[in-house]
């Protein structure tokens, strides 16, 4: 895509062109992939690019349209990548033994405990979401009130932090290899 | 996927394009506001008008405080913006320190290092540190609330001028109260609460401002 072309639809999106902005977002989704191919694990491609979809919209109001889009793109994509790369770092952590010993057999202690731990590896805004929603069961209205998301980002960051709790999940249940 | 992308088109609503011309007008008024305000709150030194006719270092003071907080403004607020750099603007900041603390070691130049138990009072210098770091809280609030809404990518950075710039405005501010002249003085507790104002934006600013 020609660079007046993102200008164009990023200007568009600016004020409000939802048709502009969709195909912007198509377009800028393909970028990332491309940029994070060469930089991330394939298995964290997706949320990078999602991540980096979400500062986009978040952070619209930064681009200055006399400026080239991909430059103002590249360095959110790579603020978000070096962001990605520190978490990775945080995340790191020696792996158990496997015949650790657990003391008694609450099992509704240790749902929890797993639940919390699954919910900690979200990000803040996904874990808040799905604790209002999908535990406490607010509704998604009364959750977007609380957070001060919109409602649409409420859902967005229940259906992602669902996505990477399943992703989690699987990565943990020996059943699944 | 299509579910997300729906979302944020769904989400979209026109926004106001940030103006870097415009906050550097708010800046400016807000910091002038505190200025006023300081001085309105009968806070200047009795003999001001004397001490400005009479008194080199009441200058020297001024515009080291002025310059430098102008540098560090704009290397602020030019990297609110994914593609913006602090780094230039804090480079400068760096030689304009040195710069300025030439000029103040030329104009007193012969007492030298002499006697500096009297020169560096330690209470009257905890006062101006305090003082100092008082009046940069509230453009440091002004300047981090602009950080939050920007986008900035080099957050320590950024955060580190939003701080330099504070604490330089708390400087111009206190110059008119500050009763000491003696460019050592200045250039130690000056020098000390501006780096105490730093440190704290740069500790606190990240962690709010991350996006």
């Amino acid at each position: 895509m020609a660079e007046s072309e993102w200008t164009g639809l990023m200007a568009a999106a600016q004020a409000g062109n939802g048709a502009a902005y969709r195909r912007l977002l198509d377009e800028a989704r393909l970028w990332l992939c491309r940029y994070y191919t060469r930089r991330l694990p394939s298995s964290m491609i997706d949320d990078a690019a999602q991540d980096t979809l979400i500062a986009i919209h978040q952070k619209r109001h930064t681009y200055d349209s006399s400026r080239p889009f991909v430059a103002w793109l590249a360095a959110i994509a790579r603020y978000k990548w070096i962001d990605r790369l520190r978490e990775m770092k945080r995340h790191s952590t020696e792996a158990l033994p496997d015949d650790i010993h657990v003391e008694g057999d609450e099992t509704a202690v240790i749902t929890a405990t797993i639940l919390e731990t699954l919910l900690g590896q979200l990000k803040p805004a996904q874990s808040t979401a799905i604790r209002l929603v999908k535990i406490h069961g607010l509704s998604v209205k009364e959750a977007a009130a609380r957070t001060g998301q919109s409602v649409s980002l409420v859902k967005v960051n229940i259906h992602r932090g669902l996505t990477k709790l399943a992703g989690l999940v699987e990565k943990e249940d020996p059943a699944h290899g | 996927m299509d579910e997300f992308m729906a979302g944020l088109v769904a989400d979209l609503k026109p926004v106001r394009r940030r103006r870097p011309a415009v906050e550097a007008a708010v800046v400016a008024t807000l910091f002038a506001a505190e200025l006023a305000l300081w001085l309105l709150t009968d806070n200047a030194r009795e003999n001001l008008a004397q001490v400005a006719m009479t008194t080199q270092t009441f200058w020297w003071k001024l515009a080291s405080a002025g310059v430098l907080t102008v540098i560090a403004c704009a290397a602020a607020l030019s990297s609110l913006t994914p593609v913006g750099s602090p780094r230039r603007g804090l480079m400068a900041f760096g030689v304009g320190c040195v710069v300025f603390l030439i000029i103040g070691a030329g104009l007193d130049w012969s007492l030298g290092l002499t006697n500096l138990a009297a020169r560096l009072p330690l209470s009257a210098g905890l006062d101006c540190l305090s003082h100092l770091v008082s009046l940069s809280l509230p453009p440091l609030v002004v300047l981090g609330f602009l950080m939050r809404r920007g986008a900035a990518t080099n957050l320590s950075g950024t955060a580190l001028a939003c701080g330099l710039a504070a604490a330089g405005w708390g400087a111009f501010v206190f110059v008119f109260t500050c009763p000491h002249d003696d460019p050592l003085f200045v250039a130690i507790w000056y020098a000390l609460a501006m780096a105490s104002t730093a440190l704290l934006a740069r500790l606190v600013l990240p962690l709010v401002s991350r996006w």
